[in-house]
């Protein structure tokens, strides 16, 4: 397969589940048509996710696929490319996922910097369960679990990956079609561990402010605003505004991409390979010292 | 924000525009089998079919477009490519919902069809060649009776009673 594949040759013959109006199928299709442009054959893509509405996307694709477990999807996907570097390797969750009980490996996948894309569907609600408070909801969001309003303030996962030091950090929105292929497409050709937060409603348990139509009407595009992706400190000023504004585009761009993890495992491997192993002795020796 | 990207329409020859109206035919088709495939796993079976054979229209009109342009140059490769094409005739994914009735469909598809007029009407000045010109004008004013079509249905078509929450299910202690 070419760069000339269809996005149809990702789409697997497995019927989505989601709600109709959904903002998932947006992304699913934006998926396609990204993995078209970069034109990496299904074999040669590995989907891994956690749990949720959101974490069903392996299954909708011809590429391999693992519906891990609920806040796991990085780990495994670190282990994954680890493994078999050669791999594309993209991890799709939702906020729930990314940033409750999997909030602990954000951090971590972020700092060793493996060559991951982390695309996550925000929805500022646990939606697969009914609709109780996620990480990111708002305060005074009333649900299932909080009929009087919310009291916490909401995980800004923006501002989260760029204080770990992500090197490719954006925002999307099914709004805006084009815009979310396009910053996918750029989060995946980026060597380095990639983020994009996509603000993807729930069409059933999602404020009337957060749908497709409200993001139309509101969005604004950081290119629009003149911002230099490669300017951190204006990113994170940006950043803060998560909740308020829905600015779409890169906020922050490393220009200077340092090695991968697992560029550097491979380097590491290699120096190994070169020497002579330690003899058994030598390594007892070592121990007996201490 | 424009629905189509990477076509250059000062350059757009007579067999660009046909690819081109193909492949949105295509995207249209297959967006109405997504909605009838997600209206029928949400029980709402009647929207279904209706989405259906809304797929079965746009199959018709873009078997005649490949039919022109294979008449007219053969099977050479298009140049267009469908991953450039973002819901021009296609009705969005946020205008579908469970349990929608038949005339919130026909609001959905009359939008779908402004939405294809607009581009076509928007994309004219910019077009050059004139045949492919020609060919954009007749798609647009398909468009208009297209609409006409729509709307005539919508006139015969019942006010839906917003019964929605009929179908919402109780908060529960979680």
């Amino acid at each position: 397969m070419t760069d000339h594949a269809s996005p149809n040759d990702y789409k697997s013959p497995l019927k989505p589940i989601w709600c109709p109006g959904c903002g998932d199928y947006g992304v699913l299709q934006a998926l396609y048509r990204a993995l078209s442009a970069i034109g990496r054959p299904p074999h040669e893509i590995a989907f891994i996710s956690g749990i949720g509405c959101s974490s069903r996307i392996p299954g909708y694709t011809t590429a391999y696929g693992f519906n891990t477990v609920h806040g796991r999807a990085l780990p495994i996907a670190q282990g994954v490319k680890l493994a078999n570097p050669e791999l594309l390797v993209i991890v799709a969750g939702g906020d729930g996922d990314g940033f409750s009980i999997g909030g602990g490996h954000v951090p971590h996948a972020i700092r060793r910097n493996v060559d991951l894309t982390y695309l996550v569907m925000d929805n500022q609600v646990y939606g697969l369960t009914k609709g109780q408070l996620s990480p990111t909801s708002p305060v005074g969001l009333k649900t299932v679990t909080s009929p009087l309003g919310s009291l916490e303030q909401p995980i800004n996962p923006l501002l989260t990956v760029l204080a770990s030091g992500a090197g490719f950090v954006a925002q999307a929105t099914p709004a805006d079609m084009p815009g979310m292929t396009a910053l996918i497409e750029e989060a995946i050709r980026y060597p380095g561990f990639s983020f994009v937060n996509i603000q993807s409603p729930c069409i059933t348990f999602g404020e009337e402010d957060q749908q497709l139509k409200a993001h139309k009407a509101g969005m604004k595009s950081l290119a629009s605003l003149g911002h230099d992706p490669a300017n951190q400190l204006a990113a994170l000023d940006l950043a803060r505004a998560y909740g308020t504004e829905l600015y779409t585009g890169v906020f922050y761009r490393n220009p200077t991409p340092p090695p991968t993890y697992d560029a550097l495992i491979r380097q590491r491997q290699v120096e190994l390979q070169r020497g002579e192993p330690p003899s058994r002795s030598r390594v007892l020796d070592g121990f007996l010292r201490t | 924000m424009t629905p189509v990207t990477g076509i250059d329409f000062e350059r757009l020859t007579l067999q660009d525009a046909l690819d081109l109206a193909v492949l949105i035919e295509e995207e249209a088709r297959d967006r109405y089998l997504e909605f009838a495939e997600q209206l029928a796993t949400h029980h709402t079976p009647e929207v279904a079919d209706f989405f259906g054979r809304m797929a079965q229209i746009e199959e018709r009109h873009r078997a005649e477009l490949i039919e022109r342009r294979r008449t007219l140059f053969g099977t050479t490769p298009s140049a267009v490519e469908r991953r450039n094409i973002f819901d021009v005739e296609a009705p969005e994914y946020g205008t579908a919902r469970a349990f929608m009735g038949i005339r919130q469909a026909l609001e959905t598809v009359l939008a779908a069809e402004v939405k294809a007029y607009v581009f076509f009407s928007e994309a004219l000045p910019r077009v050059k060649d004139p045949e492919s010109r020609a060919l954009f004008q007749e798609l647009r004013d398909e468009e208009v009776h297209h609409q006409a079509l729509v709307n005539s249905e919508l006139a015969r078509c019942a006010e839906k009673v917003d019964d929605s929450e009929a179908y919402a299910d109780d908060p529960v202690a979680q």
